[in-house]
């Protein structure tokens, strides 16, 4: 007897690998359970999507189980559609030809046919069986196909052991592959890369090279546990927190760094922590050159006292259970004995020659092919921050004394380039030549801004702490995009060989966290439009400047956090963009409102508005003059909204101009009962050619102060549709 | 505990029962064993190799006058080839490990990613750096293109760095303080060296010279490569060696090609290249023409041997 169709069985899989990078382990753990319930789907095993399905993975193994997969798919039963039944009954109502040719065809008797009624009319219809199969058999043709189409950023080729040539994240060793549990269970018979699935796993390497037998997903937990393996990450990670808390002493605790525990996690089986020592002398080193050092090369973490001072301690954390004979903490201690040593070395070695004498070595190294060498963009970036510290100093928020701070850091701040310190680690570029510069006894506002210089590296990283900071990290960067589109080197898609957009979003970030008021984007068209040089290609100010502005917009959507729409209204009002951090200050203010019913309303008004003016109305309509001629407004609804008009207009520009935009858009609220009546009372379009221009004006002053002017009104959607969905343009 | 020179005795006795040829260091400057012609061509192709060898390998840049205790320009590698790799080739490396006397019980071994790439030669290999309690003493890896040219069968590398490695197994800090042999310490017979070259490569090389010679060695092997077609070298008749040319003479013309030697011109260059880049002579757009050059040459060697290898393969001894 075959299984009814509701039976099911748990099914097992593990991909045993050679030691998989951690970087890729979880989204690899990730693509084979949605694999696998995709595959399952599509074959009739799985008819809950929501089945449960659980992933798990150690660097030497991938796990999904799944309690319950049909143990056979369901039958599945269709109807092949027939002659008409118009032309399969001849006038005595017996079956013709065709009928018996469709019959024979499907090798069943014409008795066998059905009536099928379609929108086109009745059919003759068999009604046709595909015998579902066991879960088995579709697993062992499905399973390796799965595998073949599993795809990894970065995937290796190991040879051909079955002919074809297969690529997998690392190779593939074994595969347990199981339907059914305890004696039940039974092998899914399949292969992949020459490898048979089977019943047999392997343990930690430490745990010998016998292969273990499981019957099942509880069983396979269980002796992998025994053989020290925790295929659970998030069990590995509790693992990992409480080996280093029992080694923590007094106040201590770790630097924290989750980037790095979830790198051990990934590249553990069976994780413990070991506590190392290190001589008190290397504190003198600075405290970022430590860190990087245990971190970078060793993936240690660093311990630190309750006053943030470095202890001369560190945290190894081990693959396997523990350090029997403590030869594994001397081993690591004498690693990072050689490798601080190695920082003090380039330390000392690098004092030798001062920064300020390692601006001429700038010339042989690199900056692009394209671009020339550092010193050639040390000397844009001088005449860049010149620029920014010029519009600065207007703005009374930099002293002629901070200027010159900023040219001596510009000058000094790639200089760190030459020495050995950043050829070793360069993540610690900037930073070195901060504590450098500190040590060669530059102020300190020039070593602050030597040291934030490269900051902020992302969306979510710190600006300079200082206006000099902000200055060279700006001038740095503004350079690198107005360069890399001189040179065509523009991203395009998702390709962006130069990184010129994160660049760009640092630009724009710094313009409105570090520098509020600063206006990048006039600054670029007037710097650019100002620089001369061999261009790629097309109009590089034009190019630029979008660019910028499309960062900008980036920037209100995503760190500023407002609506689709609202930064829409923001940046095709008169105001515009500028600066930039004035239109975030803009867009917040505006918030509040958008869902309101006055700016509903008002959003609607103004579509109105601009359909009149642009569409019904023509130049000549408006007459020649700009003005509004009183004596033409009739009383009531036109007359108010003139005077409603006058009254904003006053107001408006003095609470724009103290950046109460709140205030400002309470105030255009109000107008909205006005604008309401205007539009039901007052026929724009009248008849009579001086009130229909005089109209049309008013219209015209009205949009450009109330409409536009802060805030494209129309650009606001009805709070019924999606935030961030695109408007359609009206024309 | 092994001294510097059982630990080269251990490692090619425990490859040689594997079946490895154990050949010798290849007499020519190089930076990595990658480069030696018995990884470079011997990966290529569909012929099996088993190949072991020590290769002193030169990196000018890293040189520190001997002054540094963990900075060699002049370090020394231990270099396996195993085409195609056994599928229980992991663990058959941690044996080696055991026959250097390292109880892996006691130890922490970790296969950390790390891709590899040499641009001047066109090839790359996904693989792992091998983690010994903290201390990376191999580079393992699965080698995917050598000159340009996708490898089948593949091969594995494994590079096992001497000094770290000694270094560990006699608990030394200082590389010059590792036992050479029961009496010798590494630094007698190196130090001098190491401070030498350094003082060569950083202060006293002339770049113009170097220049030229880089020059002059890509000239002869362009040269070669522009006669691969019609050889104009032919056995000179009545030469002192006429009894042994006379028996290759009749060979078709592309087989007397000195394919090895425009190989080596390349590596000539190579390490040219390397005490330029040291010198910091190389300017701006200079270095990725240059590294074009090389790998040129490179990948062009390859070819030719690949070419070869298809028309005739090779008779392995069993």
């Amino acid at each position: 007897m075959s299984p009814a169709s509701q039976e099911t069985l748990p099914l097992l899989l593990e991909i045993g690998c050679e030691e998989m990078p951690a970087r890729f382990l979880a989204e690899a753990q990730k693509q084979l359970g949605d694999q696998l319930r995709a595959y399952l789907r599509a074959n009739r095993l799985l008819e809950n999507p929501n089945a449960l399905l659980e992933t798990y993975s150690t660097p030497r193994r991938l796990v999904a189980y799944l309690p319950q997969v049909a143990a056979r798919q369901p039958d599945k039963v269709e109807d092949v559609m027939g002659p008409p039944v118009k032309a399969a009954f001849d006038a005595e109502g017996k079956y013709t030809r065709a009928a018996e040719a469709f019959a024979a065809k499907h090798g069943a008797e014409v008795s066998a046919l059905k009536r099928v009624t379609t929108p086109k009319g009745e059919y003759l219809a068999l009604e046709t069986r595909e015998h579902g199969q066991p879960a088995a058999e579709v697993l062992s043709r499905l399973l390796d196909v799965l595998l073949w189409n599993m795809s990894f950023p970065k995937s290796i080729h190991w040879g051909k052991p079955d002919g074809a040539k297969f690529s997998f994240l690392r190779p593939i060793r074994w595969i347990v592959a199981l339907l059914g549990e305890g004696k039940s269970a039974e092998v899914i018979p399949f292969n992949v890369a020459g490898v048979p699935a089977g019943h047999k796993t392997f343990g930690h390497r430490l745990a010998g090279r016998n292969a273990i037998a499981v019957s099942g997903f509880a069983d396979l937990e269980r002796n992998l546990r025994a053989a020290k393996v925790e295929i659970n990450s998030e069990a590995r990670r509790e693992m990992i927190r409480e080996a280093s808390k029992v080694l923590l002493e007094g106040s201590e605790s770790l630097v924290e760094d989750a980037e790095l525990e979830t790198w051990h996690v990934n590249s553990t089986e069976w994780p413990s922590a070991i506590a190392g020592a290190f001589d008190h002398s290397f504190l003198e080193l600075p405290r970022e050159i430590l860190i990087t050092v245990m971190r970078g090369h060793q993936k240690y973490f660093a311990v630190e006292d309750s006053a943030a001072r470095l202890r001369p301690r560190f945290m190894a954390i081990l693959n396997r259970a523990d350090d029997p004979k403590g030869l594994i903490r001397a081993g690591h201690e004498r690693v990072l004995r050689a490798r601080f040593s190695d920082a003090r070395f380039f330390w000392d070695t690098d004092q030798k020659i001062p920064l300020r004498d390692r601006l001429p070595l700038l010339e042989k190294v690199t900056y692009h092919e394209k671009l020339g060498s550092y010193a050639d963009k040390v000397r844009r970036m001088e005449a860049i921050a010149g620029e920014i510290c010029r519009v600065l100093r207007d703005q009374g928020k930099m002293t002629l004394v901070d200027e010159t701070s900023a040219k001596r850091a510009v000058q000094l701040c790639k200089c760190d380039l030459t020495t050995q310190m950043v050829q070793e680690f360069p993540e610690l570029q900037g930073v070195v030549g901060g504590l450098y510069a500190t040590a060669q006894g530059e102020p300190p506002e020039v070593a602050d801004a030597i040291y934030d210089h490269y900051l902020p590296q992302g969306a979510e990283d710190r600006c300079p702490r200082t206006t000099i900071g902000a200055v060279v990290s700006l001038a740095d960067k503004f350079d690198s995009v107005a360069e890399g589109f001189r040179a065509g080197l523009a991203p395009t898609g998702s390709s962006d060989p130069f990184g010129l957009r994160r660049a760009g979003n640092g630009v724009i970030k710094i313009a409105i966290e570090a520098l509020p008021g600063f206006d990048v984007l006039a600054f670029a068209e007037r710097t650019v439009e100002g620089s001369r040089g061999p261009v790629a290609q097309g109009d590089p100010v034009g190019t630029l400047c979008s660019f910028l502005r499309e960062r900008t917009e980036f920037y209100l959507r995503t760190s500023g956090g407002l609506r689709g729409d609202t930064v829409r209204a923001i940046v095709h009002s008169f105001k515009s963009w500028s600066p930039p951090s004035d239109a975030l200050l803009r867009g917040k203010q505006l918030e509040p409102f958008v869902t309101t019913d006055a700016f509903q309303a008002l959003a609607v008004a103004a579509k109105r508005t601009r359909n009149i003016l642009s569409k019904s109305a023509t130049q000549a309509d408006r007459g020649d003059r700009y003005g509004i001629e009183e004596h033409l407004l009739s009383a009531g609804p036109e007359r108010d909204m003139f005077e409603a008009y006058l009254k904003l207009k006053g107001q408006l520009e003095d609470f724009a101009g103290r950046g109460m935009y709140a205030e400002a858009f309470k105030q255009v609220a109000q107008v909205r009962p006005v604008v309401d009546r205007f539009f039901d009372k007052v026929m724009v379009m009248d008849e009579n050619l001086d009130l229909r221009a005089n109209r049309l004006r008013l219209l015209d002053h009205l949009n450009a102060l109330v409409f536009l002017r802060f805030a494209d009104l129309s650009q606001i959607e009805s709070s019924g549709s999606t935030v961030g969905a695109p408007t359609s343009e009206e024309k | 505990m092994l001294n510097f020179q059982d630990t080269i005795f251990a490692l090619s006795q425990f490859w040689a029962k594997q079946g490895c040829v154990i050949a010798l260091p290849y007499d020519l400057e190089v930076g990595a064993g990658t480069m030696c012609p018995e990884t470079f061509f011997r990966v290529l192709g569909p012929n099996p190799c088993s190949v072991a060898y020590v290769q002193p390998s030169r990196r000018p840049a890293d040189g520190r006058y001997g002054e540094n205790p963990n900075r060699l320009l002049k370090h020394t590698q231990f270099q396996v080839i195993l085409k195609p790799p056994p599928k229980d080739v992991q663990d058959v490396y941690l044996k080696s490990l055991e026959s250097l006397g390292i109880k892996l019980s006691e130890h922490d071994i970790r296969f950390e990613e790390d891709n590899w790439e040499a641009p001047t030669l066109g090839a790359w290999g996904i693989g792992w750096q091998v983690m010994l309690d903290g201390l990376e003493i191999t580079q393992f890896t699965y080698f995917q293109q050598s000159g340009g040219i996708d490898l089948e069968p593949i091969s594995v590398e494994l590079t096992y760095g001497l000094e770290r490695i000694a270094g560990f197994l006699q608990n030394v800090d200082d590389v010059f303080e590792v036992l050479w042999n029961k009496s010798v310490k590494y630094g007698a017979l190196r130090r001098e060296e190491e401070f030498e070259l350094s003082v060569y490569d950083f202060e006293a090389a002339d770049a113009e010279a170097c220049r030229k010679l880089l020059d002059t060695y890509e000239a002869e092997a362009l040269r070669l490569l522009s006669m691969r077609v019609a050889p104009a070298f032919r056995p000179a008749s009545g030469g002192p060696h006429e009894a042994g040319r006379s028996q290759n003479a009749g060979m078709p013309a592309a087989d007397r090609f000195p394919l090895r030697k425009v190989y080596e011109f390349a590596l000539k260059c190579s390490h040219l290249f390397n005490i330029l880049d040291a010198r910091g002579a190389i300017s701006v757009t200079e270095r990725v023409a240059l590294i074009a050059r090389i790998r040129r040459i490179a990948c062009e060697s390859a070819r030719i041997y690949a070419a070869r290898q298809a028309a005739q393969p090779e008779v392995q001894p069993a």
